[in-house]
Order: structure tokens, then sequence, then C-alpha cells
């Protein structure tokens, strides 16, 4: 099943718990299942899925969201430095959270980005642009540190 | 650090994280088989629908609990009004009427039902307890109302009764089965199927 891995990656950053994750990942499948003839080929499947994704996201309660830092067990980050990155990211709001994670992580435009957002261009830029200030200030003593 | 070198410091990190996506596929696949069943089961028993009973005695609603297809209908209303999931509707009325004359649901229904000061708002179709129903939706006083229309298939049945929150109204004559979901006081829930009785 091509972008579940990519899918889940995002929704593990957006709900509290890997359960939680999963079920946003189950709906978005069957909902992309049930809606694929409204589909267009030709165009990007994958920002499609990432589209249906947050519809489904905003469509849930506020229980399903992150409303506190990921813990560790949900992230399963391989090292020290994904750990702080993991915190650092999981401290910014979630719509710098969310521009992050579609434009770095996922290689989406920030016209793509804002595609699936259903936001501007301009406003995905700067929601970007103010995630990147924020995790260069809470990165900063770690780089001292890798760089010592 | 550059913003390339911070984006490549954040994609290792996060694409770095080990995911095992077999289980959840597995359990996708399952569910998507589901429902391919459903549409093959019989889809023609619940062919269309309309028009209802004059003169439901208001004793014939209290019978609980609720059959299966009412608490079928609570579910899909939860998913799909409460929980707002996304779902395709229509909203112009005339591919409403449309829809509902292919279901054999008479468009004067959907009419009738309107003229109490319920606005209709959408619909679609779905599927409850295998039987394809026209889901739709009226509001009023601030209110979601959801009302579910077929042509009976089954034995003719009135009542009334609740599932958590949701208050539920049904009755089926030899013309039409209809359910009514809402989250409006039982009264008012049970005032728009007595109406509804009356007109349909």
């Amino acid at each position: 099943m091509p972008h579940l891995a990519a899918l889940l990656r995002v929704a593990r950053r957006l709900t509290v718990e890997p359960a939680s994750a999963e079920d946003l990942i189950q709906e978005t499948m069957l909902l992309a299942w049930r809606g694929f003839r409204q589909f267009q080929p030709g165009t990007n499947a994958r920002a499609w899925l990432f589209r249906i994704l947050f519809n489904v996201f905003h469509g849930l309660g506020r229980k399903a969201r992150l409303d506190s830092l990921p813990s560790q067990a949900s992230v399963r980050p391989m090292f020290q430095e994904a750990v702080e990155i993991a915190e650092a990211l999981g401290a910014l709001p979630l719509e710098q959270r969310t521009a992050l994670l579609l434009c770095v992580v996922e290689g989406f435009t920030c016209r793509e980005a804002a595609g699936i957002l259903d936001v501007p261009v301009g406003t995905v830029m700067s929601r970007l642009s103010r995630a990147r200030e924020e995790l260069r200030a809470s990165l900063k003593p770690l780089a001292k540190e890798a760089y010592r | 650090m550059s913003d390339d070198e911070l984006d490549q410091r954040i994609r290792e990190a996060v694409l770095g994280e080990p995911i095992d996506v077999a289980p959840l596929e597995h359990s996708i696949r399952q569910r998507i088989s589901r429902p391919r069943r459903l549409r093959w089961a019989p889809a023609a028993a619940a062919s269309v629908a309309l028009a209802l009973a004059a003169g439901l005695s208001y004793r014939s609603f209290f019978h609980p609990p609720a059959p299966p297809i009412c608490i079928a209908a609570a579910e899909d209303h939860e998913r799909e009004i409460v929980n707002g999931e996304s779902r395709p509707w229509l909203s112009d009325l005339a591919s409403i009427n449309l829809l509902a004359e292919k279901q054999g649901v008479p468009a004067s229904a959907i009419a009738d039902l309107g003229t109490m000061g319920y606005r209709l708002e959408r619909a679609r179709l779905c599927f409850l307890k295998r039987q394809i129903f026209l889901h739709l939706v009226y509001t009023k006083d601030g209110n979601e109302y959801s009302v579910y229309l077929r042509r009976p298939g089954g034995e003719t049945s009135f009542g009334k009764s609740a599932r958590g929150t949701e208050n539920l109204a049904y009755f089926e004559t030899a013309r039409l089965t209809a359910v009514f979901v809402s989250h409006a006081p039982g009264a008012d829930a049970l005032a728009f199927a007595r109406a509804g009785a009356t007109l349909l």
C-alpha cells in the first residue's frame, strides 16, 4: 500500500499515541478507498492522501490531538539527537509542525502543502519560516554540543 | 545553522524512525473488504421508498429497546454528523430529488418534511444493516436531524428509543421505512417523527 509509511510518520506527530495515529490512518485509507472515484488520474495521489488525512484529523475531537509533547515511546527515535529533535518538533504549534513535516520531511512544495492544508501558500511559507526559527533556537545548545 | 542544514537534521531524525506498516496494512485491508461484501448484499431488496402513515398513535412510539436498524442509524449519524467524517454529500435540491426518485422515495416526501420549518441541508445514500437508505439531514433551531428513508422490506413496526445522548424515532408502513436520529431533546425528535408520519 503506497505512501502508508509516510502517512503514519506524519500521523504519529499529530496524535497523542501510536494507536490514535493508526486509527487516523485507517480512517484515511478507508475514505480514500471509498472515494477513489473522486481522485483525478494524473494528479498527485500522495498529496490527495495527505489531504484526506488532514480532513480526517481535523474532524476528530481534540482528545485525539497532540496537546503535549509526544512521548518517546510514540516517536521511537533511534539516537539522542533524534530524541531532541522529536521533542523540539513536538513543542512546535500544530500549524508550524504540520508545515514543517509536509515541506521538509515529506518533500511537498509550499504550493502542494497549501493545497493539502487548504490555506494560502503564503501562510505555509510563514509557518515554515517560524517553525525553522523556533527549531533553530531550541536546537542551538545541541548544535554547539555537536560541533565542540 | 542554515535552513538546509537544519532541514537535513530534521529529515534524518524523522525518517530514521523505524516504521512497521505491515500490521496496519493488514487491518486496513480487512476493513476495506467488509463494505465490498455489503455492496453486493441484498441491495436490490432495499429499493425505494415513500410516504407514511397518517394517524400513528402516540402510544406506538413507546417500545424500547431500539431495533438494530435504529442502532445502525444512530451510529451512522454519530459518524457522519456528530464526528463530521468526510463524506460526499449532495446539497442541491434537484440532485437530491433525483437521487431520491432513483431509490423510490418520492421527492414530494422530502419537500413535505421541509414544510414544517425543517430545512433540508444535504443528502447521500448509506447502508444500514445491509440496506440502502436515503440519508437526509435537516436543521431546525440549531439542531441537526438525520432522517433515513427507504422502501420497507421487513415487518411493520413503530417505536421510539435512545442510544447514549441520541434520540431515535422510527416508523414503517407498507410504503415507507423512516428513522429519525438527533441530539435534540427527545420530545423534539419525536415531534419531527410524528409530524413526518402524518405527512409522508
